[in-house]
């Protein structure tokens, strides 16, 4: 029983160690890429496959989270006599919290799946021994570019998703709930800052970054056959998932600080 | 014998020895898949090495450009150690050799000739397009497909997809070329076909050939030299009348194609239960 957790511990330590290594590498890797005009096509090519198709159903995650928030919280503002404040509430956790956090588990679900396993099929069928094989570094030529990809639309996609949600909520409250427009308007605009939309911003670097190293990951060290590719998308989409949870708790302790930092002091409505 | 041979010829490299391996050893866990094999690969020759599945034929090829590196030995080309180089070292090594994996290893997503212009890509800057595209149509008519540069590899044959990855393989004018089981899954026809690429670039090229497979009429037709590999270890090594007058029951056993009394044996008892499977389809079909 005690061999089994040890073996179990030493293996997971073993491949954190890899894992840690392999994101050292493909740091290194982007940079280098970034600073070689020649690797640009690669990069655009990514982005476009990543980022300007994840567009439509990003858009629509984000619709739907800002439609659901108003139709859940308006029995509870409206029992108060609150209701104008829905608007707060719904724009607040969008920017914030969720469409940051399910857009990016659209992405890990979408763009996560579809590198393990090309990664992994090129893997199974030897084509990253083969780019080694001519002398490239398939870290350089196959994973940078994806990364960076990633790590530079995420945001850009959040900011979609954050777009729609607020759209979605402001169709339900004032064009179905029939709150006062102005006053929906008004009173989002002094709860949510330039900081809160920043926050979500934000997060979505380390959730494209988190997403695409483990996803890469997966697909560079998957087991031969169909089962192995199909459990290494499994397993990146698992992993990615909680690294998003895991990364947006640890986000918003580091933000709570900063901001409890320069500004003590905030009305919360 | 042959053990104290192979350490000779390893220790000969500085001579005709382009490609070298002392003492290499590589394990999987606790399997042991080569074991202390030392060989040295003549300039412009042909060596063959050959074994049953699962001998460690394709670890052995991959470690000659280090895509596996060894637990203990060590990997010389051109009298220069390489297993200890770093990976942004061994790319420029890398683009001495040419290697035909053994399903081709094409990229899926690009066609046939940007296949072939990948490694022009990787170390050259392109400023004349047409220059590339004259190369693509040489290399591709040295292998007999000129005409396929927009085909993709999904629409290719098994046997013209070998000959795009030969293509590709031989793309920056390698000094040597390893071809891992290049006419396994092909018929006897497109397999000949493979064999005579084979010679035409060694003969018409010089390069240096290291041909890994157990096709045993494509080892006497390019062999100068055979090695044969048995449970990680170098059991013959010598030129193709040498391996036909091998000693070695195991030798014998593979180059003509006998399974062993053993394996038989449990062949045999394999029949009886698959006859006993079989009973209860019968009734069925009844």
């Amino acid at each position: 029983m005690i061999e089994t957790i040890g073996a179990d511990v030493i293996k997971g330590v073993n491949n954190m160690g890899r894992f840690a290594r392999f994101v050292l590498e493909v740091t290194k890797a982007a940079a280098w890429s970034c600073s070689r005009t020649r690797t640009y096509p690669l990069i655009w090519a990514q982005m476009h496959l990543i980022g300007v198709r994840s567009v439509p159903v990003v858009m629509i995650t984000g619709a739907f989270v800002g439609m659901v928030l108003a139709v859940q919280a308006y029995d509870q503002l409206a029992g108060m006599g609150l209701e104008e404040h829905l608007g707060v509430l719904i724009n607040i956790s969008v920017v914030k919290e969720l469409g940051p956090v399910l857009a990016a588990v659209m992405l890990a679900g979408r763009i996560g799946g579809a590198l393990t396993a090309e990664l992994g099929t090129m893997n199974v069928t030897e084509q990253i021994d083969a780019v080694r094989s001519m002398g490239t570094d398939p870290v350089r030529h196959l994973v940078a570019p994806r990364v960076l990809a990633c790590l530079l639309l995420t945001p850009a996609l959040i900011i979609f998703a954050d777009l729609l949600g607020i759209l979605g909520g402001y169709f339900v409250s004032v064009i179905q709930m029939d709150i006062n427009n102005r006053a929906y308007w008004n009173f989002s605009a002094q709860g949510v800052e330039l900081w809160d939309v920043s926050i979500g911003v934000i997060k979505g670097f380390f959730f494209g970054a988190a997403i695409a190293a483990i996803s890469c990951y997966k697909g560079f060290t998957c087991r031969e056959g169909a089962h192995g590719v199909g459990q290494a998308c499994t397993e990146a989409f698992v992993a990615s998932f909680i690294s998003i949870l895991a990364l947006d708790f640890a986000l918003a302790v580091i933000f709570k600080g900063i901001y409890n930092t320069f500004w003590p002091v905030r009305s919360l409505v | 014998m042959e053990k104290a041979k192979g350490n000779k010829q390893a220790a000969d490299a500085s001579g005709d020895g382009i490609l070298a391996l002392k003492n290499v050893t590589k394990k999987f866990g606790d399997n042991v898949v080569l074991d202390d094999i030392s060989l040295t690969m003549e300039k412009g020759k042909t060596t063959v090495v050959i074994g049953p599945s699962g001998c460690g034929k394709t670890v052995l090829i991959k470690h000659f450009i280090v895509l596996l590196r060894p637990n203990m030995g060590e990997i010389y080309f051109r009298d220069r150690r390489i297993d200890n180089l770093g990976e942004h070292e061994l790319d420029k090594i890398r683009t001495h050799f040419g290697f035909l994996f053994q399903g081709g290893a094409l990229f899926d997503s690009l066609s046939v000739a940007e296949n072939i212009v990948f490694p022009i890509k990787q170390h050259y800057k392109i400023t004349d397009r047409s220059k590339v595209d004259e190369l693509v149509t040489t290399k591709l008519a040295l292998v007999g497909l000129d005409g396929f540069q927009s085909h993709y590899p999904a629409n290719l044959s098994g046997g013209q997809r070998k000959r795009v990855a030969l293509a590709r393989a031989i793309a920056l004018n390698p000094e040597v070329i390893l071809y891992d089981e290049p006419t396994t899954g092909l018929d006897p026809i497109r397999a000949d076909i493979i064999n005579e690429l084979i010679l035409k670039l060694q003969r018409g090229l010089g390069v240096t050939t290291v041909v890994v497979t157990h096709d045993m009429t494509s080892v006497y037709k390019i062999a100068d030299r055979i090695i044969m590999l048995h449970h990680g270890k170098i059991i013959a090594d010598g030129d193709a009348e040498h391996i036909r007058n091998h000693p070695d029951s195991i030798v014998q056993q593979f180059i003509k194609g006998q399974v062993s009394e053993n394996d038989l044996a449990v062949l045999r008892m394999g029949g009886s239960i698959i006859q006993a499977q079989l009973q209860p389809r019968d009734e069925l079909e009844e």
